[in-house]
């Protein structure tokens, strides 16, 4: 049944606490509602996620205090309890499971383990670089995006209504598959569609989904696609990285600024789970600062500002008629490893237990959704610094960097409601909506998944 | 199939008709605003309230003889018929039956209200499952799910026949994902490639990021009604590349068989790269998704096999696996005494190598970690038995052949070198009497079964006891093709794979 509640409920699993990371077992004990885990008898009562989670806390911390003999007996076990074809609970923890032996590996002492890493035996996790057809499918598999797809859309095109000139810049993960859905609502706008100018970030990271085809021909389709629709697109890549903030984007929009500032062309600024790859706060500013370029480094380094809020200032200076930001709703950001292990596990189970929902085992698709989800497990565990890009955080955090910046929350249509209840209908039956403030947040069996909210400047 | 008293004008409440059943609650339909609201029953009509369960019994009328539940009495009575047994059908009667309607029983409904009841009980009923009951019925071609079964079997005749097609021959349920594979799609660029005709270089020129050439506006297609595309002012597609239009037909967008990464490391030898493939070869175990220890495991041996300086290293790791108190006689061990996952709690004795930091100073309020170790093993021998072996048995699998002789001289150079005989493999738990540990290590007995002896044995007879030098090699030239090292150090139980299967099954046996 799809749930559409007006007030959120309580956060079932929080991290209590930044530092006590040793928390007493009990006082986290989650109560998930996902079915079917310990329902067999050989697991008796011990053998739920809160076991395994506990396990692979323990196992952090034996890394982490270099106590390699304990460590290497947890993840025996843990290689025992968790087969990576087994079911959603012990594929999650098998993903965690790997993810903290190519931790141990990096850390210098370990020899085996680094010699296993270097062979990179069957660690490495394999990302299928998709074809645009196989992503473009691949996206619709679950809500999960276009949930964010369908609720921008229609924020875009009410926000729009009336201009004739739209320039989008579209920064997300999923490579430009929102982009028809839009053309294809905006060519049938009610007074003729505008004319479209479509920028996207060229990509020069590897983070999955990742696509086998050049923006340029990508870009090419999409030309091709609207003028079938008979709209006028333009578009454009501009090569910029989220690792410094898309610095040569904002250069460039604030140059066209200066250019089309009195056509009255409307600016849109939709980001997809993107923007969470941008160094925050927690990342030492030091390499950041010496690493980066960001946009002004005076600014910079007198203040202790992060990117990412300087990039949320960036574009709120170009005076976008709307922004569109939908990530996942989960936080990924504590320095502390086994504080972001929990919180990575007490997240990622979503991906897991839904993927049976849909996936039959063994399929190839089943297979590069898993990669994915193990990549991120990989990427937040296994590694530091400016390799950790998964840099997730909670909805009221970026509420609150938004409105830093000098934004306003506006209200989803209830046509962006309805039509997201009938596209939520047709998916398995744990997907809900959720309305918390003027923000959607797309459910799994009742645990946030991704949230979108739109923006616009505040006065 | 019961009669269906559709004309005997609802006598009874239960015997209300389910052909109408549709037109009070249609299936969920896009455009119910057209629609006016569904149950504006007669006022003068009797309100009937049924609670859930009345409301979903299916069966409430039973027949003695042979327990066949019916819907309505009036089947029930037909039924009985077939036995013999006295029936009676409610007669049509002459007096004007008073009409019912029946209001939904989840109070927060609109239909909950009296004002909106609905005028028949499989109407209310249907309407109920589809509200607020599970869908319990999924169409298998499209995943979309039903709670009620005759929504079910409508949909399910019709289902794959409202689609949307792409001339590519894909289907689509939804209007979305249609468009967006639409838009991607080859086809798409091959139908406007028709009706096309500029030159192709025209694009390249274009997409060129840091393009000096000037990326004026191209009129695209003058005899097509679309706009020509403009592209943004020069200035500004410094460092960008903009495609303001469209030709390359026949480009398509293939994708390349991803071949799976292969490994090369420079600096290591054969014997690593044969460990490795070994582990990445075993899938004749079925385990394309190996364990993750298989390649701890056959790394770390390989890594021994690469720097004979480091043999200490891995003579240590030995000695650790072996039990402190037990250190010899591998056949009465081996037959008495589980050990097979014994831990080495020696200080040194770290697969990691950090030597000397041994104590375990991490603190846990709740269950200390052996403890969450023992259940965990308890859990792990009942629940998984496959990965266990798996990964150990990934280690022995048969390496490539250049890795092949690094192997054998390195094993017997391992027998020469020590006299170690039990290799226990495996945790530090405290060894006696970790029964949980016993059951880890010993599985399922149907683990040690015949179905995979070849790989599994080898892993396993680390833990179980040591052999001659002489049987070891021999056992690593059959069939395994140079099964690796540690392994060798157990081959007359998991040898070759033939030979040493019955003592390592009657060591299981005895032992689990």
């Amino acid at each position: 049944m799809m749930q559409f509640t007006e007030t959120p409920p309580p956060p079932l699993h929080q991290i209590s606490s930044f530092s006590n990371f040793t928390m007493n077992k009990n006082q986290i004990h989650r109560t998930r509602p996902w079915p079917g885990f310990p329902s067999s008898k050989s697991f008796a009562s011990f053998g739920d996620a809160n076991c395994m989670e506990q396990l692979l806390v323990h196992c952090a911390n034996a890394i982490e205090s270099n106590d390699a003999t304990l460590a290497q007996q947890i993840l025996w076990v843990l290689n025992n309890i968790a087969p990576p074809d087994g079911d959603s609970n012990q594929r999650l923890t098998c993903a965690f499971l790997r993810a903290l032996i190519t931790r141990a590996a990096k850390s210098g002492t370990c020899k085996m383990l680094a010699a296993m890493a270097n062979a990179h035996c069957n660690l490495v996790v394999h990302n299928h670089k998709f074809s645009v057809i196989e992503l473009a499918s691949f996206v619709d598999l679950t809500p999960w995006h276009r949930f964010g797809f369908t609720a921008a859309n229609a924020a875009i095109l009410e926000a729009v209504d009336g201009c004739s000139v739209v320039h989008i810049v579209d920064l997300s993960l999923t490579h430009c598959m929102q982009i028809p859905t839009l053309i294809d609502a905006i060519a049938n706008r009610f007074e003729g569609p505008p004319r479209l100018k479509l920028t996207v970030a060229g990509a020069t990271e590897d983070v999955p989904p990742m696509l086998d085809l050049s923006y340029e021909e990508l870009g090419t389709k999409l030309v091709n696609f609207a003028r079938s629709r008979n709209v006028m697109l333009e578009f454009r890549v501009i090569p910029s990285s989220y690792a410094d903030g898309f610095a040569s984007l904002i250069e460039q929009m604030r140059v066209q600024q200066l250019v089309y500032a009195e056509s009255g062309e409307a600016l849109v600024i939709n980001c997809h789970m993107m923007l969470h790859y941008i160094p925050e706060e927690t990342l030492n500013p030091s390499t950041t600062f010496s690493s980066l370029n960001p946009y002004s480094l005076e600014y910079y380094s007198s203040t202790s500002i992060s990117l990412r809020s300087m990039f949320l200032k960036a574009i709120r200076s170009l005076e976008p008629t709307i922004v569109v930001l939908v990530d996942e709703d989960a936080d990924l950001t504590a320095n502390n490893l086994v504080c972001r292990l929990r919180s990575a596990f007490n997240y990622l189970w979503i991906p897991y237990d839904l993927v049976d929902t849909f996936l039959p085992r063994g399929s190839k698709q089943r297979e590069w959704y898993e990669a994915a989800v193990c990549w991120k497990v990989e990427n937040v565990i296994a590694h530091e610094g400016l390799q950790r890009v998964e840099r997730l955080e909670p909805k009221s955090r970026w509420v609150q960097r938004m409105r830093n910046a000098n934004f306003r929350g506006i209200t989803f249509g209830e046509e962006a409601v309805s039509e997201l209840k009938t596209m939520l209908d047709e998916h398995a039956a744990g997907w809900g909506l959720k309305k918390e403030e003027d923000d959607l947040v797309l459910t799994w069996k009742g645990h946030n998944a991704v949230f979108a909210s739109a923006w616009v400047p505040a006065a | 199939m019961p009669v269906d008293l559709e004309n005997s004008s609802t006598a009874s409440g239960e015997a209300s008709v389910s052909s109408t059943g549709n037109q009070n609650a249609p299936p969920k339909s896009t455009n119910k605003k057209k629609r006016s609201l569904p149950g504006t029953p007669d006022p003068d009509a009797e309100v009937i309230a049924l609670s859930p369960k009345t409301l979903l019994a299916t069966n409430r009328f039973v027949c003695e003889i042979c327990n066949k539940g019916f819907q309505r009495d009036q089947n029930l009575q037909l039924h009985r018929r077939g036995h013999n047994l006295p029936w009676k059908l409610r007669q049509r009667s002459n007096k004007e039956v008073k009409k019912r309607v029946y209001v939904c029983p989840e109070k927060s409904c609109v239909h909950h209200d009296p004002t909106r009841a609905l005028g028949d009980l499989t109407g209310i009923k249907k309407h109920f499952c589809r509200k607020h009951g599970e869908k319990k019925w999924k169409c298998d071609k499209c995943s979309k799910k039903y709670a009620v079964q005759s929504d079910y079997k409508a949909h399910s005749k019709v289902c794959g026949t409202k689609e949307y097609k792409c001339d590519c021959g894909a289907v689509f349920s939804r209007r979305d994902s249609f468009i967006t594979h639409r838009a991607f799609c080859d086809m798409l660029t091959k139908e406007s490639a028709k009706v096309q005709s500029e030159e192709p270089n025209l694009i390249e020129g274009m997409v060129k990021p840091n393009t000096e050439s000037d990326p004026k506006v191209q009129p695209v297609d003058s005899s097509t009604s679309t706009p020509p595309t403009a592209v943004l002012a020069p200035a500004l597609t410094k460092s960008t590349a903009a495609v303001s239009s469209s030709v390359s037909p026949g480009q398509s967008s293939e994708m390349p068989e991803n071949s799976p990464q292969v490994v090369e490391e420079a600096p290591l030898s054969a014997a690593l790269n044969g460990s490795c493939s070994s582990s990445s070869s075993s899938s004749g175990t079925g385990t394309k998704s190996s364990s993750v220890f298989a390649s701890l495991f056959a790394s770390s041996t390989a890594s021994a096999t690469l720097q004979p300086s480091q043999t200490p290293v891995l003579t240590d790791l030995m000695r650790a696996m072996a039990p402190p108190e037990r250190p010899t006689d591998v056949g009465s061990s081996s037959s008495t005494d589980p050990i097979a996952l014994c831990l080495s709690t020696n200080p040194g004795s770290s697969i990691f190598g950090s030597g000397g930091q041994e104590p375990r100073q991490y603190s846990q309020p709740a269950m200390s970690a052996t403890a969450l170790l023992q259940k965990a093993a308890q859990m792990g021998a009942a629940a998984s038995n496959a990965t266990l072996l798996r990964g150990f048995g990934i280690v022995s699998s048969s390496s490539s052949a250049s890795a092949h002789e690094d192997s054998v001289r390195w094993s017997e150079r391992s027998f020469e070198s020590d006299n170690v005989s039990l290799p226990g493999l495996g945790l530090g738990l405290p060894c006696e009497g970790s029964s949980g540990l016993k059951e880890l290590m010993m599985g399922t007995p149907s683990v040690f079964g015949p179905n995979k002896p070849t790989l599994d044995f080898l892993g396993l007879g680390m833990a179980a006891g040591g052999a001659t030098p002489g049987v070891g090699r021999s056992a690593l030239v059959p069939p395994a093709g140079g099964a690796l090292d540690v392994a060798a150090r157990a081959a007359s139980l998991g040898g070759g794979g033939g030979g040493g299967g019955e003592i390592a099954g009657k060591d299981i046996g005895t032992s689990s």
